[in-house]
């Protein structure tokens, strides 16, 4: 599933870039387990259904989320409001979209809605059953980082 | 004064569309909808001359309210410009058969917007 990554680390670069105007270091990517817990605050999880299965999920610190939501409305937030929410939601939106573009050649892809997990070491349900997670760990501004998690399996063909 | 109808789930994204259209200096108010329901319920009541269509939201999605609305002899001629993050050639293919005016693929911005809306007397 190693090449199906990739179009998902591009699109994430991008996006970075084009809607916050933000560079990106992307990091080396590791296999990650589902029962993992992460140490993050917030994650936006897409899941993807079609001809392949899987899901996308994009999780932070609550800090860079508000910093995030804050270069898009020109903003402070203070709190993890409804606002952040619906800006994580659609960041991972944009990358997951914008990604099939990169995947159309082996499959087509139906991205769901993205659903939010909120709370301190929060567990995501990943909805695959053979494929591994991989974690790709991004930098941004100083010392903020998240990670972007793919897991994805082809479904073609039964 | 032109009236133009973005609908989208995420609040944040209608003011980014409605902020980056305003950067265009197209005298113009704007109509808000959630998604594709509301969407139906606003144009029934309403005149307008653009829709700027997300395509992923509850409800009613972009492309079954695309359908839907081109079924409508008083809509067939309404401009409607999906804004989307489906990136994929199949998308923008499935959207421009089922009645899309054009295709924005998001993140968008003030020049992609500029080029769209000039094949328009705006």
């Amino acid at each position: 599933m190693e090449q199906y990554i990739q179009p998902f680390i591009d699109s994430c670069s991008n996006v970075f870039k084009e809607f916050l105007g933000l560079e990106l270091s992307p990091d080396r990517p590791y296999f990650t387990e589902k029962d993992t817990y992460a140490e993050w605050d917030i994650s936006a999880v897409i899941g993807l259904t079609g001809e392949a299965r899987g899901a996308v999920v994009i999780s932070m610190k609550k800090s860079l989320a508000r910093k995030i939501t804050g270069i898009l409305t020109g903003e402070t937030h203070e709190e993890m409001d409804d606002i952040v929410v619906d800006a994580i939601g659609e960041i991972v939106n944009i990358i997951a979209g914008n990604a099939k573009k990169g995947l159309e050649e082996s499959f087509r892809i139906v991205i769901s809605l993205p659903t939010i997990i909120l709370g301190a070491n929060h567990s995501i349900n990943w909805p695959t059953e053979k494929a591994r997670i991989i974690a790709i760990p991004f930098g941004v501004f100083e010392n903020d980082f998240f990670n972007l998690s793919v897991a994805i399996e082809s479904v073609k063909g039964g | 004064m032109k009236r133009i109808l973005v609908v989208d789930d995420s609040r944040i994204m209608r003011t980014i569309v409605k902020n980056t259209f305003l950067g265009l200096n197209i005298p113009c108010e704007f109509l808000e909808a959630g998604n594709g329901v509301e969407a139906l319920r606003l144009i029934a009541e309403n005149s307008v001359d653009l829709i700027l269509l997300d395509w992923n939201m509850p409800e009613l999605s972009g492309i079954d309210f695309l359908k839907r609305v081109r079924t409508l002899d008083s809509y067939k001629d309404l401009p409607i410009i999906m804004v989307t993050s489906e990136a994929a050639k199949y998308n923008v293919i499935e959207a421009l058969k089922n009645g899309a005016t054009d295709y924005i693929i998001k993140p968008v911005n003030e020049k992609i917007f500029a080029e769209k809306i000039s094949k328009f007397n705006f």
